[in-house]
């Protein structure tokens, strides 16, 4: 059992085609894993974090911290909604027929992908020009802090960690994975396209040679279980109670000021006061 | 259709007559053997390992799991295979090795499928086992299997050395000598540019720089001054040779011979050939005929695919020396169309100017002939040479180039070049006689060869001519006996169906001379004939010897034919291609028959005084003429052995070829001794006609037609035996008409390998797609430059039955539905509905 | 691992005697079994080593499974039972000529002898990319050779591509789902019945199966219905040759007219898609018209509605077209003079 299936193409050479479709249950057993030992960890063993504030409500009211604080544009909610949307109709289209529910899938799969890459063709652009771009990306205090938290957990001494900036390290990490996943997965897709009849182009499964091809589906699968995971643990943090505060602000769009005063660091995340 | 004219009204006793052939009964009841019939103690069998990829060189080979597998007893690679030898001829000319043929086995494998090793086991399913756990590292090297992609600029050479066989000039002859030949063809890279392709508008063939040229008369001349100009462009299908026995070959060797069972086209040439492939040479480098036995009593066909056996054959004879034991090596059908040889497709672009009655002014063809991946094919050149016979125009230019591709070897198939020629030509006819309002009869008896016709281009300044051309004589039986008038009067549309009816003549190679025969009248007063000819089904290697049986006088049941083993002291023999034998060997039967009636009118005159003169030889008797003293033939056959020396073959005439010597050697003194090589004159080249009749009937909603009638008549010379004679001339029809009906290859271009390698993909016609009363005549008109007036028939029916057929089709459904064979009820129905021609014209293996 | 072919490699032979050993062993063997029948489709694969079972289980020797019964005036056939036997059945003649006619027109009379009606609708493509051992959708992997821009696929699919372009290639399919026959199939858990049109399935549902069959199931009988005893039937195969070939296309028709209209029908076409395709569309629009020229010509052009062709197969759609048109109006024989 191995993590490609290759195929012997018309030349006799031994090429891959795909992953193993088993990695599929893999990734979702792993997903559950993680989801159980997580939940087991903060239950039982996680030290109970003091919840405190950094400033009272009086005095972040003077610095003029605004009682609900905007965590998300209506269009970058709308963007993650679709998004979202996207791919579940991938992840369902892709997986549901390979574990023998069997119905006619490409053509969602393609369409929802093209959704997909459109959203993230527009995210890009969208937080290039109009979003704090670097706020997304771990920068050197995460990193040192994400260092602290270990030594930390594992009993070892290390100087507390900082507040967080806007986002947590745990939600950059997670959109630089799913970055790298999602752009896998639409950049081969769209590739794959070449591959199935679309009214776009003319099929042509000999763009790349065979080898080329075959990574390319390995890529495409490795993203695509891949994201199995990654969107259960989504799913799973965004119904974890402590995180719920940052659910509803991708519905509603804004965090509260306590949580805002909680988590954040309003050095690194200042925001702009009431005017 | 009325009955035809029986050949059967022979005049002769025993020649033009039919009979049961010797190998018959043996054939209908299954107890003939072919090669895959023999088992000898011990065998092994051996299986191939074909390459995967359409070019490639081979970096490593292992096999040692294979070799451990309990069972496997070897296996052989190219490494093992004699390096190819310069050969030397009888007549001292060196042949020298074709470092680019075909070996057998290869570590540059030219082709999907071309053996790379053979694995021997003690059954195939060891074999195949084995060869499931070789592991070759190959480097894939550039392919191309489609002609014209070969030629663009910059487009991939299916060889490392190039793309296209040159043939370079002769040298300049030395002053009083006769000139050299040209050297042998040589492999160049040629690219045409992409002007060349953009002068071709759409469907019409580019034509480049060509590798080959000659022509006669004014050409352009001839075109400037015709009424009627006709530039079309024509594709002829690659058709696999498909012999129903494949070219299975079991050997083993004792006291250093090796026997050799498998197929071939002629007993005699298959012993030189295969001593050749095996390096088997005397000291003068001649191939050595002691070291090598042929058995093959029968053949399951070869139509120009096993004319001296196959060069697969070295695989188990070199297995079996290996291995030290008997090797059969089956021959899958897959495996046949890899190795088991096609003819090549023909681009040809040609055109021909006429006059308004029709006749031929002037010929400009052009052809770009699919070579495969090994040995040169003249094909695209021959077409030329035989449309300049057919058609007879006053002036020509013929220009070729044969490419090489990455696909299975080529080599002559019934007609070859021959039957291109016809396909490129015909339509044009045909189109010509619709527009100039010609009957197609008429237009091809305008332009039909009569007499000492003149063919090819001039050798030292003189056109040569053939022998004789009996074609219009044909072309008229065949007008009446198909009532071609009543049925160009009748109705041609009904329902949704359209009748067409269309001729075609065709011609090719009809014989060839100077071969040996050999027998002994023994004192049991029976005649034992020793016949080197293949047995491949068209009976030619019992038929021949009817001549000589004739000329003494034997009666048929006292005459034992001996062949179909190179043990049973065989003479030099033609090899059974090209239409040769009938015409070779009656004229060998004829001259032998005459040395053994010279010599029993000398044995009489010594006995019974007189003159030699003074005796005739009848009715198994030698006797004075107008009566008198005479001697049976067994009693001349004891008369022989006493006298020895030329009688009973202790001594031998010069100048018959060396096996036939090594044979009458071992059959000397058995009795009277009759051994002879033709060196009878004759004045011109020897060549066969056919005329086609078709009428097809063609459904205009499904493309589909169907072959409502078929006539075929024969020009060839005298006729020998009826019903083998009607057997070629329809059954070479029909292999014709395969190839106007669907038979193809198809490749896959992006991988280069095929698609169609079997009976059903192929589609080889079956007899439900002809009619089942097909007809044939022959006009029975001797030859008047061989003896017996016979000519081989083989060849020209291919043509013939091709083009009948699409003539008829076009004169169905008009011009310019179609302009490539075979013609499918798809390219029918897609051209109908279009108005246009709508296959692909020039893509190759489609 | 080197390619070889034509020669057979090595399996367990099972050859039980009744439907219920066969089915223990189905059920026993799962998707390491091989189920033969006539053998026309299995030695192909088999001798080729591109399929390559561990077990082989033959119903040759099921006799309960060959032959044809009358059922209230509609007929059970064995899945076993060959096709000569089902063109020579004297009720098969009388009364559903249209399946005599399809049968009578596959392959060659030899292989009608050995080829079985369950094997006739169950065969696998005959794409030659699948069928040469290519690694192609249909054979598990990512891609189809027959849909390439160099891809030969003359004899491919213009309706219901999804991927993979093979069509399938039975004659007899298209009259049993004209006739409205039912498949009985029959697995460790009992037995199930569907209708014929529903037993095949396309590759947009599943790429690597030609019918619902799963590891375990057997086709052990085909049922016709008295429904269209004696209706007007139409068949007709448009083949390259005249024996020894699959349909480039085929139609089949089953029609009741009244009064000159068409008042109940059924129309199918194979090799057109990866499953013979009944055109209900068709059926819908010609139901109550006249049966005429002009109703045969709007259900052709109906017909084609939405077909795609491929590099080398637009002559399908003027040919389905035509041979709807047939199917509905008859053809127009010629009258020679």
């Amino acid at each position: 059992m191995g993590v490609i299936e290759t195929a012997t193409n018309p030349w006799g050479q031994s090429v891959p085609i795909h992953i193993e479709f088993y990695l599929m249950w893999a990734a979702a057993i792993g997903g559950l894993a993680f989801l159980m030992v997580h939940a087991i960890y903060v239950q039982f063993l996680a030290a109970k974090e003091t919840h405190t504030y950094s400033m009272t409500d009086q005095a972040a009211a003077a610095r003029g911290i605004p009682a609900k604080i905007k965590r998300h544009s209506g269009v970058a909610r709308i963007f993650h909604w679709v998004m979202s949307l996207a791919m579940f109709a991938l992840l369902i289209t892709a997986f549901l027929p390979k574990m023998g529910y069997p119905f006619a899938w490409v053509e969602y799969h393609w369409i929802a992908g093209l959704v997909l890459t459109a959203s993230i063709i527009f995210h890009i652009f969208h937080a290039s020009f109009w979003m704090d771009f670097w706020s997304i990306w771990p920068d050197k205090i995460d990193i040192e802090d994400g260092k602290r938290r270990w030594l930390r957990a594992t009993g070892k001494s290390a100087p507390e960690p900082r507040k967080f900036a806007k986002y947590p390290m745990e939600n950059k990490m997670y959109h630089l994975i799913i970055v790298l996943a999602g752009l896998s997965v639409t950049l081969t897709g769209v590739f794959m396209m070449k591959r199935v009849r679309t009214p776009f182009f003319t099929r042509n499964p000999y763009l790349f040679s065979d080898w080329t091809w075959g990574m390319m589906y390995v890529l495409h699968g490795l993203a695509g279980v891949g994201l199995i995971g990654l969107i259960m643990a989504h799913v799973y943090f965004a119904l974890r109670p402590e995180k719920f505060d940052i659910t509803k602000s991708m519905i509603g769009g804004s965090i509260t000021r306590e949580h805002y005063l909680e988590h954040h660091d309003p050095e690194r995340w200042p925001v702009e006061a009431n005017k | 259709m009325p009955a035809k004219t029986t050949p059967n009204d022979s005049p002769h006793r025993l020649v033009g007559k039919n009979y049961q052939t010797p190998d018959l009964v043996a054939k209908v009841t299954g107890r003939a053997k072919y090669a895959e019939d023999y088992r000898v103690d011990g065998m092994l069998f051996a299986r191939l390992l074909l390459s995967p990829m359409a070019h490639a060189r081979i970096r490593s080979i292992d096999a040692s799991e294979a070799l451990a597998m309990p069972g496997v007893k070897g296996i052989l690679t190219a490494d093992d295979l004699p390096a190819p030898a310069d050969a030397i001829t009888d007549q001292g000319v060196v042949i020298p090795a074709n470092k680019l043929g075909d070996r057998g086995l290869t570590n540059e494998p030219m082709y999907q499928g071309e053996p790379i090793l053979a694995v021997c086991a003690v059954d195939e399913l060891t074999c195949a086992e084995a060869i499931e756990k070789i592991k070759i590292d190959y480097e894939r090297l550039p392919h191309v299997v489609d002609p014209l992609v070969s030629l663009r600029p910059g487009g991939p050479n299916a060889r490392v050395q190039g793309n296209v066989w040159m043939r370079p000039a002769a040298p300049p002859a030395e002053p009083g000598k006769p000139p050299l030949p040209p050297p042998p063809a040589q492999v160049a890279e040629l690219k045409w540019t992409e002007e060349d392709f953009a002068a071709a508008k759409d469907g019409q063939m580019p034509m480049g720089k060509p590798a080959e040229e000659w022509s006669f008369g004014d050409w352009e001349a001839g075109l400037k001054s015709a009424d009627l100009v006709l530039d079309e462009t024509f594709v002829s299908p690659n058709t696999s040779h498909q012999p129903l026995e494949t070219r299975t070959t079991m050997a083993y060797w004792q006291n250093g011979k090796v026997y050799v069972h498998t197929g071939t086209q002629s007993t005699a040439q298959t012993v030189p050939a295969i001593a050749r492939w095996l390096g088997l040479l005397d000291e003068k480098k001649q191939p050595d005929l002691t070291k090598v036995v042929v058995i093959s009593e029968y053949t399951g066909g070869g139509f120009g695919s096993k004319i001296t056996g196959a060069i697969s054959a070295v695989i188990p004879c070199l297995l079996s020396k290996k291995v030290g034991a008997p090797v059969m090596m089956r021959i899958s059908r897959e495996e046949e169309h890899f190795i088991g040889r096609a003819r090549p497709s023909v681009h040809g672009r040609t055109r021909v100017g006429f006059t308004k009655d029709g006749r031929i002014t002037a010929i400009d063809m052009y052809t770009i002939c699919d070579n495969g991946s090994y040995d040169a094919q003249g094909d695209g050149m021959t077409a030329g040479r035989m449309a300049s016979l057919m058609y007879q125009p006053p002036a020509m230019r013929m220009r070729g180039v044969s490419v090489i591709t990455n696909t299975s070897p080529r080599v002559s198939q019934s007609q070859p070049g021959g039957f291109q020629g016809i396909v490129v030509m015909e339509p044009i006819l045909s189109k010509a006689a619709r527009k100039l309002g010609i009957d197609p009869v008429q237009i091809h008896k305008i332009n039909s060869p009569e007499g000492k016709a003149e063919i090819g281009p001039p050798v030292r300044g003189k056109r040569p001519y053939i022998t004789s051309s009996f074609i219009r004589e044909a072309l008229d039986r065949g007008q009446e006996l198909f009532r071609w008038d009543a049925r160009k009067a009748q109705v041609k549309r009904s329902g949704t169906k359209v009748r067409g009816i269309g001729v075609a003549t065709s011609c090719f190679v009809g014989g060839s001379i100077g071969f040996d025969g050999l027998f002994v009248i023994k004192p049991d007063g029976k005649m034992y004939v020793q016949s080197g000819i293949g047995n491949l089904g068209t009976e030619s290697v019992h038929d021949c010897n009817r001549v000589a049986a004739e000329m003494l006088g034997m009666p048929w049941d006292k005459v034992e034919i001996a062949w179909g083993s190179s043990t049973k002291n065989l003479p030099w023999a033609c090899p059974s291609g090209g239409s040769q034998t009938t015409h070779a060997m009656t004229r060998a039967a004829y001259i032998t028959a005459t040395d053994a009636i010279q010599k029993l009118q000398q044995i009489a005159a010594k006995d019974l005084g007189g003159k030699p003169d003074d005796y005739v030889v009848a009715n198994e008797r030698v006797s004075r003429k107008g009566g008198g003293a005479g001697m049976s033939l067994a009693q001349a056959a004891k008369r022989a052995i006493e006298l020895g020396g030329i009688y009973d073959g202790h001594e031998l005439p010069k100048g018959i070829n060396k096996m036939t010597a090594t044979s009458a050697t071992a059959l000397a003194g058995q009795g009277l001794l009759a051994v002879a090589r033709d060196t009878m004159p004759r004045d011109g080249l020897t060549h066969s006609f056919v005329a086609g009749f078709a009428e097809v009937e063609v459904d205009l909603e499904t493309g589909k037609y169907f072959i409502k009638d078929y006539l075929a008549v024969a020009d060839v010379g005298t006729v020998l035996h009826p019903h083998a004679l009607g057997g070629q001339v329809l059954g070479r029809s029909v292999l014709g008409i395969g190839h106007a009906l669907g038979q193809k290859w198809v490749y896959d271009q992006h991988y280069g390998i095929p698609l169609a390698k079997r009976f059903h993909h192929n589609r080889p016609p079956t007899i439900l797609d002809v009619p089942s009363n097909m007809q044939w005549d022959a006009v029975n008109i001797p030859d008047p430059e061989t003896p017996i007036g016979a000519r081989g028939i083989g060849e020209p029916p291919v043509g013939a039955g091709c083009m009948a057929i699409l003539n008829a089709l076009s004169d169905a459904l008009g011009d310019d539905v179609f302009r490539r064979a075979p013609v499918m009820a798809d390219s029918i129905l897609a051209s109908l509905e279009a108005g246009h021609p709508m296959e692909e014209g020039l893509t190759a293996h489609i | 691992m080197a390619i070889i072919r034509d020669i057979m490699p090595a399996f367990e032979l099972f050859q039980p005697a009744t439907v219920g050993d066969a089915l223990g062993l189905l059920d026993q063997h799962g998707s390491d079994a091989w189920v033969l029948a006539g053998g026309l489709d299995s030695f192909d694969w088999l001798k080729d080593r591109i399929k390559r079972p561990k077990v082989v289980i033959d119903l040759s020797q099921i006799a309960e499974l060959r032959g044809v019964k009358e059922v209230n005036g509609g007929l059970e056939i064995g899945a076993m039972t060959t096709l000569t036997e089902v063109v020579r059945n004297p009720i098969v003649k009388e009364k559903f000529s249209i399946l005599a006619t399809g049968a009578e027109l596959a392959a060659s009379p030899q292989i009608r002898n050995q080829g079985t009606i369950g094997g006739n609708v169950s065969q696998d493509a005959r794409c030659w990319y699948y069928r040469g051992g290519w690694k192609c959708y249909r054979a598990g992997g990512n891609i189809c050779f027959a849909d390439t821009p160099t891809a030969v696929n003359r004899e491919h699919a213009i309706l219901h591509a999804d991927r993979c372009v093979a069509v399938n290639p039975s004659d007899s399919a298209p009259a049993l789902i004209a006739l409205e026959a039912q498949m009985v199939i029959r697995n460790a858990k009992g037995e199930r019945v569907v209708n014929a049109e529903d037993y095949f399935v396309g590759p947009a549902i599943d790429i690597t199966h030609m019918t619902v069959l799963k590891p375990g199931d057997l086709l052990t009988a085909i049922r016709i219905p008295a429904t269209w005893a004696g209706a007007q039937f139409y068949f007709e195969k448009v083949r390259d040759r005249q024996v020894w070939d699959f349909p480039l296309m085929n139609v089949a028709s089953a029609m009741v007219v009244n009064g000159g209209n068409i008042e109940k029908i059924r129309v199918v076409i194979n090799a057109a898609a990866a499953t013979p395709l009944r055109l209900t569309a068709v059926e819908d629009a010609v139901r109550g018209q006249p049966r005429n020229t002009a109703t045969g010509e709007m259900a052709g052009k109906l017909a084609i509605v939405g077909a795609e062709p491929l590099r080398y197969n637009g002559y399908k759609l003027p040919l389905m077209r035509n041979l709807v048109k047939r199917a509905i109006s008859g053809v127009e024989e010629p009258k020679w003079a």
